[in-house]
C-alpha cells in the first residue's frame, strides 16, 4: 500500500484553495442529497409549486371569479410571484437545518459551520432557478406566453431575491444554532409572509393604509419589481424600491457572517 | 511537528464548568509516536480532538506544522443516503485530492474489503462495515500524524490485525498520537508518552516511564 504514489497534495494548500475544495465537494454532495434523497425528490420539487398554482387557479376561477390583474395575465403573474417567493423561502429556511444536518462533517477541520450554510443557499437557488426555467417552458407548452418584457431586469430581481433569502438564511442559521426555537418560528411565519408579500392576492387589492405597512416587507419590493419587469403594462403600488431590499440583504448577510465568525466554536461544538 | 502553547480548555455547561485542560505546553516532534494516558475524564480525548482541530481551545495556540488526520475510524461524517464510494469521494475532494482520486478510492476499497456494498448506500451497512470503511478511509490518505481514539477503533479480529499491520507499516513515514487504555498496544506502537492528570500534562520520552508513573499515581489514590 505504501509504494503507491501519494495522492494527497504535498504542499500545504492556501486557505482559499481549501475553501474552494470544501465548497465544490459540498455542492456536489448537496445536489446529490437533494435530488436523490428518495425516489420522489425530483417529482415533489416540481409538483409542489405546480399543485399550488393549480389550487390557486381553481380558487380564483370558481370561488372568487375575479381573474383580473391590471396589466398582466393571472397565471403568468402567479407563477412569477410564487417562484420568486419560493426562491426566497428556500434560501431562508433551508440553511437553518444545514449546521445540524452536517454535524458529522465537523470531524474534518477543513469544514466550518458557515460552509454548509452557504452551500445550501447556493444549491437551493440553483435548483429554484432551474425549476423556474422549467415552468416557463411548461407554460409555453400550454400556450401561456411567459416571455419576459425586460429579461435583464427580471434576472436582476431574481438575483436580488436570492441575495435577500441567502442573507437572512445565513443570519438565521446562526441564531437558530444558538436558540433552536427560532428555527421553528421562522418556518411558521413563512405562510403569513406568502400573503403579505402579495404572492396570491395582488397588493393593489389591499387598502391603502395597509399597503404603507406592507412596504416594510422587503420581499414585496422584490416580487413587485420582478413583475413590473416581467409584464410591460403591469402596475404596482407606489414606493417599490430595490435599494430597500438590498439594505436588508446586505446588512443581514454582513451580520450573519460576523456572527458565524464569532460563534463558530459554539456552533461546531453543539 | 505539532506545538501546543499555553492551552486552556473547559466545557461550558449551564453552571459554568471546570477547566479540563490547564496550561498545557507540549511539543510533538516529527516521527515520534505518542500515547496519551490518564484516568477517565482526565482530558485525553479532549486533547486529541483539539489537536485534530475538531474543537477549539479557550486560550492558547495549537500550531500544526504537519498534515494531521482526523481521529481514525470516526464514521460520523458519512451520509447514509449516499454510497460508500460517494462518501469516500467527498472526503477526498475536501482534502484536495483531484487527479488521483480513483487511485485513492481503490486504496480504500482494497483496505475496507466490503465487496459490492461499496456501491450501496451507507445506511444499509452494519456497524462493522461502517468502521471498516471509516478505517480504510483514514489510512488511504498519507498524513504525517494520525490521531487515534480507542473508543472509535473497532472491528473483528482479522480486521484488527490488518489495522495494526497497516499502522506498523506507516510508523516509518508517519507518527501516531493515540489514546488507549490497553498498555500492550501503547507499548507496541508508541515511543513517547504524555500523562494527563488534573488538567496538567507531563511529557515522558519513554512510554514505559509514562505508564509506570501512571500506575504509581493512580495506585495511591
Amino acid at each position: 500500500m505504501n509504494n503507491v504514489a501519494q495522492p494527497m497534495p504535498h504542499e500545504p494548500r492556501s486557505a482559499l484553495r481549501v475553501t474552494w475544495d470544501v465548497w465544490s465537494a459540498m455542492t456536489l454532495r448537496e445536489f446529490i442529497a437533494r435530488t436523490t434523497a428518495d425516489r420522489m425528490a425530483w417529482f415533489w420539487m416540481i409538483f409542489e409549486p405546480l399543485a399550488t398554482i393549480g389550487i390557486m387557479i381553481f380558487i380564483r376561477t370558481y370561488i372568487r371569479s375575479s381573474r383580473h390583474i391590471s396589466g398582466a395575465e393571472f397565471i403568468p403573474w402567479l407563477i412569477v410571484g410564487l417562484m420568486g417567493f419560493y426562491l426566497f423561502r428556500a434560501c431562508m429556511t433551508q440553511p437553518i437545518g444545514a449546521i445540524d444536518a452536517n454535524k458529522g462533517l465537523f470531524t474534518y477541520r477543513q469544514i466550518s459551520p458557515v460552509d454548509p450554510v452557504l452551500v445550501r443557499c447556493w444549491v437551493e437557488g440553483a435548483l429554484r432557478s432551474f425549476i423556474f426555467l422549467l415552468f416557463i417552458l411548461i407554460a409555453a407548452l400550454f400556450k401561456v406566453d411567459m416571455s419576459a418584457y425586460h429579461a435583464v431586469g427580471v434576472l436582476m430581481d431574481w438575483l436580488s431575491l436570492w441575495a435577500l433569502g441567502s442573507g437572512l438564511g445565513v443570519l438565521f442559521s446562526v441564531v437558530a444554532g444558538l436558540v433552536p426555537e427560532v428555527g421553528r418560528i421562522i418556518k411558521m411565519i413563512s405562510f403569513p409572509l406568502l400573503i403579505l408579500s402579495g404572492v396570491i392576492f395582488p397588493v393593489t387589492y389591499f387598502p391603502h393604509q395597509a399597503q404603507e405597512y406592507m412596504l416594510y416587507n422587503p420581499i414585496l419590493h422584490g416580487l413587485e419589481s420582478m413583475r413590473m419587469n416581467y409584464f410591460q403594462y403591469y402596475h404596482s403600488i407606489q414606493g417599490i424600491d430595490m435599494t430597500y431590499l438590498w439594505y436588508w440583504a446586505l446588512s443581514s448577510m454582513t451580520l450573519g457572517l460576523m456572527m458565524h465568525i464569532h460563534f463558530a466554536p459554539r456552533l461546531k461544538m453543539r | 511537528m505539532i506545538e501546543i502553547r499555553n492551552l486552556y480548555k473547559r466545557y461550558h455547561g449551564p453552571f459554568g464548568g471546570n477547566w479540563v485542560l490547564k496550561d498545557i505546553n507540549l511539543t510533538f516532534p516529527t516521527n515520534v509516536s505518542v500515547g496519551l494516558i490518564g484516568r477517565n475524564g482526565a482530558g485525553k480525548s479532549t486533547l486529541l480532538r483539539l489537536i485534530g482541530g475538531m474543537d477549539f481551545p479557550d486560550k492558547g495556540v495549537i500550531d500544526r506544522k504537519a498534515r494531521v488526520s482526523w481521529p481514525i475510524g470516526l464514521a460520523g461524517g458519512f451520509k447514509g443516503s449516499m454510497t460508500g464510494r460517494q462518501n469516500v469521494k467527498f472526503v477526498a475532494r475536501i482534502h484536495g485530492v483531484r487527479k488521483d482520486i480513483h487511485q485513492l478510492i481503490q486504496r480504500v476499497q482494497d483496505f475496507a474489503e466490503i465487496g459490492k456494498s461499496f456501491d450501496e448506500p451507507v445506511s444499509t451497512y452494519s456497524s462493522g462495515m461502517r468502521s471498516r470503511l471509516a478505517f480504510g478511509l483514514s489510512l488511504a490518505f498519507d498524513f504525517d500524524v494520525y490521531l487515534s481514539d480507542e473508543a472509535t477503533a473497532v472491528g473483528d479480529r482479522a480486521f484488527k490485525q490488518k489495522a495494526k499491520d497497516a499502522f506498523n507499516e506507516r510508523v516509518n513515514s508517519a507518527s501516531l498520537i493515540m489514546v488507549s487504555h490497553s498498555e500492550g498496544i501503547l507499548k507496541d506502537l508508541c515511543q513517547a508518552g504524555v500523562l494527563l492528570e488534573k488538567g496538567h500534562a507531563v511529557w515522558f520520552d519513554d512510554i514505559n516511564d509514562a505508564i509506570e508513573h501512571y500506575h504509581n499515581t493512580s495506585g495511591k489514590k
